[in-house]
């Protein structure tokens, strides 16, 4: 009984030891959020804030974090939406509407699935430069869209395999069209895959680096991701920067907080071998 | 006969609907498809051939056939081989760590029933965090004179003599990247760890405690065997994503000091975007990509031989 309890308590010891280990970037950002910028260069430094300050707040609005903030959001808005949209149109003809070379295209999916985008890059570059979108948001948008089909392809696939077959026919019965069966019955029975693909996608492309570090150059054109990553030698702009990095933090943590289930579940869903 | 006939009436209008639903399929997929087609499945092409030329974005008109040089080149190039060595040392080193610290927080939680929501959160939250950002913030943490670490080392604890400057060392520098991608990712193949040991059946478990089987024995010979499908799976996710590391040394080390860190998706990166030399970089991208694919399907083999 002994061995057992302590067996447990040297359990805990380790979790709360990581959970400091895993919390506390954000706590120190959090606090050097509201530090003076005396305060976080002073030395020997404090951990807790001594004077509780605003400033950084307000510095914000001031240098191009807006411009970041709102390409980030324009990108990652219309990006979820469109992968949304199109995966569970995919999804349902890969579940339910037979055509062929239906596993070729599956396969095809893995395997880009599998490749680093490393090789994507360098034609995406080539044709957006033809294209004159290089430096744009729509530049951002197409090829973040691409990236995130696949994986939403096999979660909404995967919603509509585990719906009973009965619902489709008896609405095909009633005269209802196979769009209107989409639409109507199919898509609402399959919530669950969607609140996954949209939030996983939420994330993905609210953090995206690789294509905005390539395909945005110009500091107008810059998301979050990579805007932020050129004030890191500027040491006078750090206590706006741990504010700007909280507020860029929040949101991605709080959808997270609010839909733990959803994000677990769509990680071990994703797992299983299509 | 009578049958026969209302089999035929029957199956007529059967058969139309499927030849809709046919077309249907094509145009439900299609508006997927134009994307992934022109922006993944036209590039994998287009690379491969792009690696067999000799072309600069800035310098050159038109592209040239080269045949293998820039395969050649690349196994002969000190900067790629460097970066090679590297992404290797991060990828094993990376690959050991997160499947050993993930399997073992797996089994921790999956054997504590007391806050383990609360500590599932905590460990899991990293993963939806933007990692140029968590980059960003691990860069402050160590920082030698205003950094969280050598604060908490020197300080705190009164150990002045391991204060260090963490990201001016060739070691720390590669160390501390691990250590970030760790804590963006533990939480991840957590989840999948935690998956497979659910799907494990009690059966199973029922049946080793009536042998006498419990604590460590229980997890040595019944648990860790029985959970080969799922490292088929954490193990190819661990190697796609030591292979394609490359946020964390841009935003932390930028490859430095000297060349210490620069792993290869950063020599891709620098020869196609900064240099504009694409078909050598394409060439690289190709090895990146062989090397991805190669050691995703023995993991899959490995694991999967040794089943039957």
């Amino acid at each position: 009984m002994i061995k057992l309890i302590s067996s447990k308590t040297i359990l805990y010891v380790i979790l709360v030891l990581s959970s400091i280990f895993f919390l506390t970037p954000f706590i120190y950002t959090l606090f050097n959020s509201f530090k003076t910028d005396k305060e976080i260069f002073q030395v020997p430094q404090s951990f807790f804030p001594e004077i509780f300050v605003l400033d950084n707040y307000r510095g914000i609005l001031e240098g191009h974090f807006i411009q970041y903030f709102m390409n980030s959001v324009i990108i990652t808005v219309v990006g979820v939406v469109m992968v949304a949209f199109l995966s569970s149109l995919a999804g349902y003809a890969f579940a339910r509407l037979p055509f062929r070379g239906r596993d070729l295209l599956m396969i095809a999916l893995l395997l880009v699935i599998t490749l680093p985008l490393a090789i994507f890059l360098i034609p995406i570059y080539l044709m957006e430069f033809k294209m004159d979108i290089l430096n744009s948001k729509l530049g951002l948008i197409l090829p973040n869209i691409a990236a995130g089909l696949p994986f939403a392809i096999f979660i909404m696939r995967a919603g509509f395999v585990s719906i009973p077959k009965e619902m489709e026919e008896s609405a095909e019965m009633d005269g209802c069209g196979i769009f209107q069966t989409w639409w109507r019955i199919m898509l609402p029975m399959a919530k669950n895959g969607l609140i996954i693909v949209v939030i996983h996608a939420f994330y993905t492309i609210w953090g995206e680096y690789t294509f905005a570090k390539t395909l945005a150059t110009d500091q107008d054109a810059m998301p979050l991701t990579v805007g932020l990553t050129l004030f890191k030698g500027e040491a006078w702009a750090l206590g706006t920067l741990a504010s700007v990095i909280v507020l860029s933090m929040l949101p991605p943590i709080l959808i997270f907080i609010f839909f733990q289930k959803h994000i677990v579940e769509g990680i071990a869903a994703g797992s299983v071998k299509g | 006969m009578d049958n026969e006939y209302a089999l035929k009436i029957k199956s007529k209008p059967r058969k139309s609907l499927q030849d809709r639903k046919k077309i249907y399929a094509i145009l439900f997929i299609l508006p997927a498809f134009i994307f992934i087609f022109s922006f993944m499945i036209y590039p994998i092409v287009y690379t491969l051939f792009m690696s067999f030329q000799e072309f600069n974005f800035v310098y050159d008109d038109a592209a040239k056939f080269i045949g293998l040089d820039n395969y050649v080149k690349a196994f002969n190039d000190t900067n790629f081989l460097v970066a090679m060595k590297n992404t290797f040392t991060y990828g094993i080193i990376y690959f050991i760590l997160i499947m050993i610290v993930s399997l073992s927080f797996a089994l921790i939680l999956f054997n504590t029933r007391r806050f383990s929501g609360l500590f599932k959160t905590v460990i899991f939250i990293p993963i939806v965090v933007p990692v140029s950002l968590s980059a960003l913030v691990f860069m402050w943490i160590l920082q030698p004179n205003y950094g969280l670490l050598n604060h908490f080392l020197g300080d705190i604890l009164g150990l002045t003599q391991l204060t260090y400057p963490w990201l001016n060392h060739g070691t720390t520098a590669m160390a501390a990247i691990i250590v970030v991608s760790l804590w963006a990712t533990i939480g991840f193949e957590t989840i999948l760890f935690l998956g497979g040991l659910q799907s494990i059946s009690g059966e199973v478990l029922e049946a080793a405690e009536m042998d006498g089987a419990s604590g460590w024995r229980k997890i040595v010979f019944i648990i860790l065997p029985n959970l080969r499908e799922t490292y088929i799976i954490t193990g190819i996710w661990a190697i796609i994503h030591a292979l394609k590391v490359f946020v964390e040394p841009m935003v932390m080390t930028n490859g430095g000091p000297g060349n210490s860190t620069l792993v290869m998706y950063q020599e891709i990166y620098y020869t196609a975007f900064v240099n504009f030399d694409m078909g050598y970089a394409a060439a690289m991208a190709y090895i990146l990509g062989i090397f991805t694919l190669v050691l995703s399907i023995t993991n899959f083999y490995i694991n999967r031989t040794k089943d039957e």
